[in-house]
């Protein structure tokens, strides 16, 4: 028989089919669509903390005084968001310290670029009569906005010149008070007047200004003294590497070789990290996908045996008027791989459907800056069907096998 | 009766069944249903295997198909020894020279009467104008060409034995082997069945039917008498009846 004539009758014995075999469907197409939605829904993740990292942040590493605590995302990204973690120094003399000395360390340092020192605390604030208390960072504004590049909603960043100003973050801006804050009006900051230069595009309650007029306001701190250094690394391909020397220098340096009493972060590990979580976590939900789809298969075998079962007779009449083996074998399978591509096709478009939904059936809310939405690619819907259909012919191996092996005289008395 | 013998001079043996055993396994007891046959068949003729029930007529009609295989004996099929053949090259001979008509018509259900017809067509891969020229030309030769869209549970038990005749001539096969193809059916329709037979035989084809009703055996031009798995008899029907009803 031709092939397109053993698809024809495998066709129509999906069709003709019983309701079971359309069960055996829906179970299909519940494992298709769920192994979509949750393929891109990782996808989806990967790409929000990818993209969160984009552009700024992955060269820049972060020292900070004290042995290593956790990784130390807080200032990780140059500063964004600082302020809350508060000042790692404080007077007391065995509190480890960052220095100009270790400046000029990093300085020496192959991979560095530019070096930002900051210093940040908690300040009062007053602005039309309302007060109240912000994390307000001190950065070196020759290189702050060069190396951290903020997104800002008006305004400029701070400028080499400038004194006595401040970029504020998105939310004291607009909410914080009962007036929003707006360019080139005057906040007081711990006692002393401040004009606002530049809003930035986030939803803080930072401030940042140049650390010189950062040390007055933070009085627990010394001059010269830093809570942390920030550095740019020259080749973003090298950060672990800078991260490596930075690390080595600076334990000569300190004399601490043993025991470092400071902290280098690196937002690409951190970034890693990221993924690899939400890689095991799409892999643990890919799992769940997957036995849904065994289930599936499962099923399309079971409807298979019992398809040959009620077919048995056909089976027999087709082979006295002269199919051969390999004519049922064909119909069979045929008709297992169509079982599985139909409930592959209508899982897809399930799948896309559930993709939509999901991040909000999640609630993920946003990752980072931008929503996590759920990525479909087209590879993973082919990826999807293709496996189905796989899953079909493989569940039906066995069946059509039977099928195409009967006796004719046994099939024929069949009843 | 010109056409009689023509065939029984001129013809050779079609199909050959020599010393054939055929012996089912029940357990532990062998049930022998097939005991020594030897039949020559000849090309042209129209034979009626007859015999009581359970004398092994179903039995000697699988192994007449090339259905099943014997348990010793040898089966010629215009001159093959089916036993040298390989599965898919006896179904292709199978399909090409027998055509079957059974008891319960075993049409299939979800095909229209002319998509059954089609059937041995598509399995031989004959080209489709072709295939429906011949499929539709032989449903109008049975009285079906109204017919031919409706679904075997749309028709009655002789409109299906009917489609089940056309399905086993649409392919032309020189061979048609009946079993109880009256079977299932009223007197007046099996009497139409019977003619349609006989009509092919006129027209040269070899006929086989396998009955137990003494009276239809007389449309017959040889019988073949089964007792016990043994060819009893096997002679010419001197008294051969012709059918009258037209179809
Ligand atoms: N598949 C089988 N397994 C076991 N025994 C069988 C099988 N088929 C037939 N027999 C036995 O072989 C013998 C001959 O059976 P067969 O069907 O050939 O008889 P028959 O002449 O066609 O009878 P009927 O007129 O009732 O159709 C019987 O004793 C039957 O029980
Ligand atoms: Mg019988």
């Amino acid at each position: 028989m031709k092939l397109h004539k053993s698809f024809k009758h495998a066709l129509g014995m999906v069709l003709h089919s019983r309701l079971r075999s359309w069960l055996t469907i829906v179970g299909i197409v519940i494992g298709v669509a769920s192994v979509i939605a949750i393929i891109a829904l990782g996808d989806g993740l990967q790409a929000a903390v990818a993209s969160q990292f984009s552009g700024r942040g992955v060269d820049l590493l972060t020292i900070s005084a004290g042995a290593a605590r956790g990784g130390g995302f807080g200032g990780g990204g140059g500063g964004f968001g600082g302020g809350g973690g508060g000042a790692a120094a404080n007077s007391n003399n065995k509190t480890p310290e960052l220095t100009r000395a270790d400046i000029q360390t990093l300085k020496g340092v192959n991979l560095v670029g530019d070096i930002d020192t900051q210093i940040s605390g908690q300040v009062a604030i007053y602005y039309l009569g309302q007060n109240g208390k912000v994390g307000v960072t001190g950065v070196d504004q020759d290189v702050w906005a060069k190396m951290t590049n903020p997104t800002l909603q008006a305004g400029r960043p701070l400028g080499p010149s400038d004194t006595n100003v401040v970029v504020i973050g998105g939310r004291l801006a607009s909410t914080y008070f009962k007036s929003p804050v707006g360019i080139n009006k005057g906040i007081v900051l711990g006692g002393r007047a401040f004009r606002v230069v530049g809003v930035l595009n986030d939803s803080s309650t930072s401030v940042y200004m140049p650390i010189d007029s950062a040390y007055p306001l933070l009085l627990d701190h010394d001059p010269d003294v830093y809570d942390r250094i920030v550095v740019q690394v020259r080749d973003v391909t090298m950060v672990s590497n800078a991260s490596a020397a930075i690390t080595q220098a600076l334990s000569l340096r300190r004399h601490v070789i043993t025991r470092p009493d400071f902290s280098v972060s690196d937002p690409s590990a951190f970034l890693q990290t990221r993924q690899q979580t939400v890689s095991s976590l799409t892999t643990f939900l890919t799992m769940i996908a997957a036995v849904a789809l065994l289930v599936g298969a499962v099923g399309i075998a079971n409807t298979m045996f019992t398809s040959v079962l009620e077919r048995t007779k056909q089976i027999g009449i087709m082979k006295a008027i002269g199919a051969t083996r390999s004519d049922i074998l064909t119909i069979f399978l045929l008709n297992a791989a169509l079982i599985g591509l139909i409930g592959g096709i209508i899982g897809a478009v399930f799948g896309v459907i559930l993709a939509q939904l999901m991040p909000q059936l999640l609630s993920l809310g946003p990752v980072g800056g931008s929503n996590a939405v759920a990525i479909v690619k087209i590879t993973t819907i082919l990826f999807a069907i293709g496996i189905s259909v796989l899953i079909g012919v493989v569940a039906g191996i066995i069946p059509a096998w039977n099928a195409s092996k009967l006796r004719p005289v046994d099939a024929l008395r069949y009843e | 009766m010109a056409a009689v013998t023509k065939a029984r001079k001129d013809a050779s043996a079609i199909i050959r069944l020599k010393d054939v055993w055929k012996i089912y396994r029940m357990g532990e007891v062998d049930v022998p249903a097939l005991r020594g046959v030897s039949v020559d068949i000849v090309s042209g003729d129209f034979v009626a295997i007859i015999g009581a029930s359970g004398s092994g007529k179903s039995t000697m009609m699988n192994q007449v198909g090339c259905l099943d295989t014997p348990t010793t004996g040898t089966i010629t099929l215009k001159g093959h020894d089916i036993a040298g053949l390989s599965e898919s090259e006896l179904a292709g001979l199978r399909g090409r020279t027998i055509g079957f008509i059974f008891q319960q018509y075993n049409l299939i259900p979800s095909l229209s009467a002319l998509q059954n017809v089609l059937l041995p067509l598509e399995i031989q891969e004959m080209p489709d104008s072709e295939a429906h020229r011949r499929a539709e030309a032989t449903l109008a030769t049975v009285g079906l060409a109204d017919k031919m869209h409706n679904l075997p549970s749309q028709l009655s038990g002789g409109q299906q034995q009917r489609v089940s005749i056309a399905r086993s001539l649409v392919g032309d096969p020189e061979i048609i082997l009946a079993d109880e193809p009256t079977g299932a059916l009223d007197s007046v329709t099996g009497h139409e069945v019977i003619a349609i037979l006989q009509r092919l035989w006129s027209r040269g084809k070899t006929i086989i039917m396998v009955t137990h009703d003494m009276h239809l055996a007389q449309y017959a031009h040889t019988h073949v008498e089964l007792k016990d798995g043994k060819v009893i008899r096997m002679e010419e029907n001197r008294k051969m009846l012709k059918a009258e009803a037209g179809a």
